[in-house]
């Protein structure tokens, strides 16, 4: 009796042993990526909401309590920003619709499909600035666009998209709608090949035309695809276009192509406002927050 | 096969190869602009490699080169070590308070760059290190750990505890089985996050502009913007600039495909 339970507590007193090496072993090894975060991201999004309520040179720092907030209320440079990332926002289900139709063509397994896949999924692996370019010399006055305009009789609307107000934004929203284009085709491949063949056979036995399935099977049974194509374009829209905007307009002309992201750029480091650029990063940084989080409960809500 | 059903078959490969039209023209034409002079591209037609010649004039092409490799490399490598250790970590070695490190680490994929730029910038000229490789290095490595971390430790996760408890048994220290179990069996999610991650670096614009601003540590990416922003370089100059610099990358992409779509599905959280 007294035996067993002195070797119980042998026992116990070694598993303890090995559960405390293993949490030591556990602390050591995601040291390293929590220092990295800790230094790198943590830090600097603490200090970013910090001298958001200062004015700030870069050296030093006074305090301005809600001063760069409520200069962004009034500031009309501000508001057009936030204009642009609204317009941004609206193109999103043509992001989503292209590549969904698409992506349903591609499902049919038409000679070559695979070939096709890889073809529209190429331009993930391009830079934005490559993307840029080549969409400069497409909109440019002399470019590929006014080309094929004349080309099928259109001559007469040669236009410069580039250096107009609202045309130099449509440019840019629809080489971002390009841009995406392969990746969300991919999302919503992957989301088709989990479906049931059968579900699509038994449609069609009762009568279903193409966009019938299209619109009645498709799209419900892939919501949670279409929610995630959704987020990650909206998150690329407001967070991964500085480089595009850079090369292909640098904003302008004036403000007509400057998103928030672009915004803290300019007004940090052209203009060296640091505590008013901290003030529209933690805006940025409050939306982006905000849509991620909804992103997840989402997914968790269709997943289980 | 009815003819109607031929019929729509037909329709949607030739919809299928217009779309595909639309995505490779780009490459058709940085291609083709970049083997003519400016006058032969202004002309529409010719070959010449006067472009090429002027490119690599202009800047340092090479050296440009050489440094996004040391900075992709080495950026690409410190991510690969912190996830990899880490995602063995949350996985498989629980210590009190790990899953809210594991929440605090992936909700670092929410911070937009944007948001934390001017502080990174601050500290890192605080630091000496503007204008040196590690800034820039670090910066990337900070910004790529959290999604890669997220994705090793969804993989490891599935890898079965016994294997972990047998090798213990064994006598193996942790750091044994660390590399000569999980990481061996890790690598189609280490491929995935290393081509993910040299994708998203090697094609950055802002931290290179930021953290590495003279012409001989700039990396290609970063070189060719700049040239495009001299605004006094020939267009066709500027395409061949763009063929080399998105050369390596779309390499890369052709080799790592499916690891690539993997990646983006594993986003999913499935």
């Amino acid at each position: 009796m007294a035996e067993s339970r002195a070797a119980d507590r042998k026992a116990a007193r070694r598993t303890g042993r090995l559960k405390q090496a293993e949490r030591r072993a556990g602390i050591l090894f995601s040291l390293p990526a929590v220092i990295l975060y800790l230094a790198l991201l943590a830090l600097p999004i603490i200090q970013t909401f910090y001298y958001s309520f200062t004015s700030w040179d870069g050296i030093t720092a006074t305090s301005v309590g809600l001063g760069n907030y409520q200069r962004l209320f009034t500031d009309s440079t501000f508001w057009r920003v936030v204009f642009n990332n609204a317009a941004l926002l609206a193109s999103i289900p043509f992001a989503i619709l292209i590549p969904l139709l698409v992506a349903f063509l591609l499902n049919e397994h038409v000679p070559g499909w695979r070939f096709f896949r890889s073809v529209y999924f190429l331009p993930t692996a391009i830079s934005w600035v490559v993307i840029g370019m080549v969409a400069v010399r497409f909109f440019a006055e002399r470019g590929i666009l006014n080309t094929l305009l004349a080309g099928i009789g259109f001559g007469a609307v040669r236009t410069d998209l580039l250096s107009q107000e609202y045309g130099a934004l449509l440019a840019v929203i629809l080489t971002f709608i390009w841009s995406v284009f392969g990746t969300n085709t991919i999302i919503f491949i992957t989301g088709m090949a989990t479906l049931d063949r059968d579900v699509y056979e038994a449609a069609r036995v009762d009568g279903a035309g193409t966009w019938a399935m299209f619109r009645y099977v498709t799209i419900p049974l892939l919501m949670r695809f279409i929610q995630f194509a959704f987020v990650l374009t909206l998150i690329t829209g407001f967070t991964a276009l500085f480089s595009l905007i850079f090369i292909m307009t640098s904003g302008g002309p004036g403000y007509a192509t400057t998103t928030l992201e672009f915004f803290v750029y300019q007004t940090a480091f052209s203009n060296g406002v640091f505590g008013y650029a901290a003030a529209i990063g933690m805006v940025l940084f409050v939306i982006v927050f905000a849509i991620s989080v909804v992103q997840i409960r989402v997914l968790q809500g269709h997943g289980e | 096969m009815s003819l109607w059903r031929r019929l729509s078959r037909v329709a949607t490969f030739v919809t299928l190869s217009v779309v595909a039209v639309v995505m490779l023209y780009p490459f058709y034409f940085m291609a083709a602009t970049s083997f003519r002079s400016y006058d032969q591209w202004l002309a529409g037609s010719g070959f010449s490699l006067d472009s090429w010649l002027a490119l690599f004039q202009a800047i340092p092409v090479v050296q440009q080169l050489v440094n996004s490799t040391i900075v992709t490399g080495a950026a690409v490598l410190i991510i690969l070590f912190v996830s990899t250790t880490a995602g063995f970590a949350f996985a498989k070695l629980p210590y009190p308070g790990s899953p809210g490190v594991f929440l605090a680490i992936i909700a670092g994929m929410m911070i937009p760059i944007q948001s934390i730029i001017i502080p990174e910038y601050v500290n890192v000229s605080h630091a000496g290190l503007i204008n040196q490789y590690p800034g820039a290095i670090l910066v990337y490595a900070a910004l790529g750990a959290p999604l890669g971390t997220y994705l090793m430790t969804t993989y490891f996760r599935g890898v079965p505890s016994e294997l972990v408890e047998a090798s213990l048994m064994d006598g193996a220290s942790y750091w044994q089985i660390f590399l000569r179990v999980m990481l061996p069996l890790a690598i189609p999610a280490i491929v995935t996050v290393a081509v993910l991650q040299f994708i998203a670096v090697w094609d950055d614009l802002l931290i290179g502009l930021l953290f590495l601003q003279t012409p001989d540590v700039r990396t290609i990416t970063v070189g060719l913007a700049t040239l495009q922003s001299a605004r006094i370089i020939p267009v066709p100059v500027l395409m061949a600039g763009s063929l080399v610099s998105a050369l390596p990358a779309v390499i890369v992409y052709l080799l790592f495909q499916r690891q690539l779509i993997a990646g983006l599905t594993m986003g999913m959280g499935k």
